[in-house]
C-alpha cells in the first residue's frame, strides 16, 4: 500500500486529491476529525496538539501496514496538525483509496480507533473562549493602546499616526504558536516562559587544575585516591587526608569539598603536601548560578544566539515559540518593468520588491512575490492562481503602482479578498495613502508606490503589525537629539524624516538626511532613523530634544 | 541516554527531555528508579505511562542503554 504522512503546523488544504491517475480506483473515502468549540462542558476558542513526532509517523504507518493485512487498500494518507488549532479547523485528515469501498470503509474505522490508543499525539490544552489566542503567552500590552484603539472612527477619517500605530497593534493579533527546533527558532518569539528545569550547575564543580579535600580537612599530608576529568562522574565519599586530583571542571565526588590548586602543592607518588591554602574555596557550588524553576527566559522574548544556547543548556530542544510568518507581496502598475531591464520613457524599474524582500529580513519568514495586471479582473485571476495561495499568507502587501489610480485599485482589491478596511489614510509625510486591512488573523497593507513612502510605511506600520502577530512588541519610538539643524517648511502633516542616527556620549544624536519627495530614495544607504516632525514645524533646532524611530538593521539586532 | 517527556509529564518534570548517565544499560524497574529519584512527581503518572525504545514501544522487558532514545508517554488523545 502507497503510504504518505505529515505532520504539520499548518492548515490543512480544503481540497485533496487522491494519489494515481484518476479513475484509477473506484473509492476514496476521506475522514477529516474537526477540533469542537465545546470541551468538558466549556466553550472553546482551539486546542493545542503536540506530537512526538519521530515516533508518531512510524506508528502510524506501522497501524496502517497492519490494518491493511486484512483490509487490502490501495493508498493511504493522513495529515495530523499539530500546534494550536482554531476550533471547527481540521485537526486530522486521512484518505484512503481501494478498488471497493468495503475495505476502505473498515481500515479508516480501524485506523482511527488504534490511533487514538497508539499514536504519541496530545490534546495539550484548550484554549477557553474569551480569553485570546495563546493570550498565556502573550506579553501585556499598555493599556492605553487598547484603549485609544476602541474608540473606532470610520474608516474614511484621517488618522494620526499614533492612532494608526494603535489600530494596528489592536488588530494584529498573535498567530497560533508551533514548536520549532532550536535551529528554527532563530529570530521567534518566545511564547512560553522556560525555567531551569535542574540546578546549575547540576553538582558542585571545580574551578582549578587541584586537589580536592574536605573544606575543613586540617591534614598537613595526603593520599591522593582517585582522578576525575572534566566528563567523569565518580561520586564518593572523602575521608580525612583523602585527596582527589581533579581537572578544571570536573564534578567534584561529593559536597563541602574545598580545591587546593595544583602550584600549592608537593606530590610524591601517591602522597601530597599542602604548602599554601586559598581563602577561596575554588568550587562552583551546585545552583550557584540559577536555581531548579528559576525563569531563564521568558515569554515574549525574540529569540537571538544567546536565548538559544541557554535553552540548548537546559535540553530544551523544541521551544514553543511564533511561526513562520507568510507572506505575500505583489507590485502593481504598468509602468513597472524589473530592475534588468532598460526602462522606456515613461517606465520605471521595480525598486519596491528587493526593497520589501530585504526589510523582511528581519523576520523569520518566507516570502513570495509577483507583479499583479492593472486590469482589475486580471488581477483577481492572477491572485487567484497562487500557489500556494492567498489564504495560506498571514499578511498581504500590494505596492501600488501610479498608472493604476493606486489608492481605489489596492482598496476595492482587498475588498474584493475579504479585508475590511481600518484605515485608508494617515496624516503622515511621506506615506499618506497608506491602507491598512483584516480579514480574520490575516492583514494586508496597501503601501503608497514610492520607494521612500514604503521605507517610511515598513518601518511604523508593517513592522509593527509583523511584531504583533508573532506575538512580540514593535519597535518603540526612542528620545534622541539633533546633531544638526532639520531645515524643512511648515508642513499641515507630521512627518517621519529620514535621518542617521549615532552614540553621542549615552545620547543618541541623529543627523537629518536630505530628501527631495517621497520618490527620493537617495538617502537610503546612510538612512538608520526615522525621525518625528511635529505638524507645522518649520525646522528644528541643532540639539533640539526628538522622537525617532530606530530602523533597518537595529530591528533585528534584538 | 536520552529521556523524553511528553505532554502533562513535561508540566511533572519542568523540562522536555533529560540525559541520563547510565554505568550500565538498565532494564524497566531500574530506569523508573532513576528517573524518580530525580523527578519524584512522576510517581504518580507511572502506571498510566508507556515507555517507549527509539521510536517504537517498549516491551516490558525491554533493556534501555546508553545510546537510547527513551520516551515516557502518557496517554495518548490524538485525532
Amino acid at each position: 500500500m502507497e503510504i504518505e504522512i505529515q505532520l504539520t503546523d499548518r492548515a490543512i488544504a480544503e481540497t485533496i486529491l487522491p494519489p494515481g491517475q484518476p479513475g484509477a480506483v473506484g473509492a476514496w473515502l476521506e475522514f477529516r476529525g474537526v477540533v469542537r468549540s465545546e470541551e468538558n462542558g466549556r466553550t472553546i476558542r482551539a486546542l493545542e496538539y503536540e506530537a512526538y513526532p519521530e515516533m508518531a509517523g512510524r506508528e502510524i504507518r506501522r497501524l496502517l501496514q497492519k490494518i491493511s493485512a486484512r483490509h487490502p487498500c490501495r493508498a493511504a494518507k493522513v495529515i495530523h496538525r499539530v500546534g494550536v488549532i482554531p476550533a471547527g479547523e481540521t485537526a486530522i485528515y486521512v484518505g484512503v483509496a481501494s478498488p471497493h469501498r468495503g475495505e476502505a470503509i473498515a481500515l479508516l474505522a480501524e485506523f482511527m480507533d488504534r490511533l487514538k490508543q497508539d499514536v504519541p499525539i496530545w490534546k495539550r490544552r484548550a484554549i477557553a473562549d474569551g480569553a485570546r489566542l495563546c493570550a498565556e503567552h502573550q506579553p501585556q500590552r499598555p493599556s492605553n493602546v487598547q484603549a485609544a484603539a476602541a474608540g473606532s472612527a470610520t474608516t474614511a477619517a484621517l488618522r494620526s499616526l499614533d492612532e494608526a500605530r494603535a489600530e494596528i497593534r489592536s488588530r494584529s493579533r498573535p498567530l497560533p504558536a508551533v514548536r520549532a527546533s532550536l535551529a528554527e527558532a532563530l529570530g521567534r518569539v518566545l511564547r512560553e516562559t522556560i525555567c531551569a528545569p535542574e540546578d546549575l550547575p547540576p553538582v558542585d564543580r571545580s574551578t582549578r587544575d587541584g586537589y580536592a579535600i574536605h573544606a575543613d580537612d586540617a591534614s598537613k599530608t595526603f593520599s591522593v585516591v582517585d582522578t576525575i576529568h572534566a566528563a567523569d562522574w565518580k561520586p564518593r565519599q572523602l575521608k580525612t587526608g583523602e585527596a582527589v586530583r581533579v581537572a578544571t571542571g570536573a564534578a567534584l565526588p561529593c559536597g563541602a569539598l574545598r580545591v587546593v590548586m595544583q602550584e600549592h602543592i608537593e606530590r610524591d607518588g601517591d602522597k601530597l603536601r599542602v604548602v599554601r591554602r586559598e581563602n577561596s574555596t575554588n568550587v562552583r557550588l551546585r545552583g550557584e548560578e540559577v536555581r531548579q524553576g528559576q525563569p531563564l527566559v521568558p515569554a515574549g522574548t525574540k529569540l537571538n544566539a544567546g536565548a538559544l544556547a541557554i535553552l540548548a543548556t537546559v535540553g530544551n530542544v523544541n521551544p514553543l515559540v511564533s511561526p513562520r510568518l507568510r507572506i505575500l507581496h505583489f507590485t502593481t502598475g504598468n509602468e513597472i518593468v524589473t530592475p534588468d531591464q532598460t526602462p522606456k520613457p515613461g517606465q520605471i524599474r521595480d525598486s519596491n520588491s528587493i526593497l520589501i524582500r530585504g526589510l523582511l529580513q528581519n523576520f523569520p519568514c518566507d516570502v513570495e512575490q509577483g507583479h499583479l495586471p492593472e486590469n482589475f479582473e486580471a488581477a483577481m485571476l492572477e491572485i487567484a492562481a497562487r500557489k500556494p495561495g492567498i489564504e495560506n499568507a498571514d499578511v498581504l502587501l500590494v505596492s501600488g503602482g501610479a498608472s493604476v489610480g493606486e489608492k481605489d485599485f489596492t482598496r476595492a482589491l482587498l475588498e474584493q479578498l475579504g479585508f475590511e478596511i481600518v484605515f485608508s489614510q494617515i496624516n503622515l509625510r511621506p506615506g499618506r495613502p497608506l491602507i491598512f486591512g483584516v480579514n480574520g488573523p490575516r492583514v494586508a497593507f496597501g503601501l503608497p508606490g514610492n520607494p521612500l513612502s514604503h521605507f517610511v510605511c515598513f518601518h511604523f506600520a508593517v513592522a509593527a503589525a509583523l511584531a504583533c502577530l508573532t506575538g512580540g512588541e514593535p519597535p518603540e519610538f526612542l528620545r534622541g537629539q539633533l546633531g544638526k539643524k532639520l531645515d524643512d517648511k511648515p508642513c499641515p502633516r507630521e512627518t517621519l524624516w529620514p535621518a542617521r542616527w549615532e552614540w553621542n556620549a549615552a545620547t543618541p544624536r541623529l543627523r537629518p538626511l536630505a530628501w527631495a519627495s517621497s520618490g527620493d530614495i537617495t538617502c537610503l544607504t546612510a538612512a538608520n532613523a526615522l525621525v518625528r516632525v511635529p505638524a507645522n514645524c518649520a525646522s528644528l533646532d541643532d540639539g533640539a530634544k526628538v522622537d525617532f524611530l530606530p530602523v533597518a538593521a537595529m530591528i533585528g539586532g534584538g | 541516554m536520552r529521556v523524553l517527556f511528553f505532554a502533562q509529564l513535561k508540566d511533572a518534570t519542568g523540562c522536555n527531555a533529560v540525559d541520563l548517565a547510565a554505568a550500565s544499560p538498565l532494564n524497566t524497574p531500574q530506569l523508573w528508579t532513576e528517573l524518580l529519584q530525580r523527578f519524584p512527581a512522576l510517581a504518580a503518572h507511572r502506571p498510566n505511562v508507556r515507555l517507549a525504545r527509539n521510536w517504537e514501544y517498549a516491551a516490558p522487558d525491554a533493556i534501555f542503554a546508553d545510546n537510547d532514545e527513551v520516551a515516557l508517554l502518557p496517554p495518548v488523545s490524538g485525532g
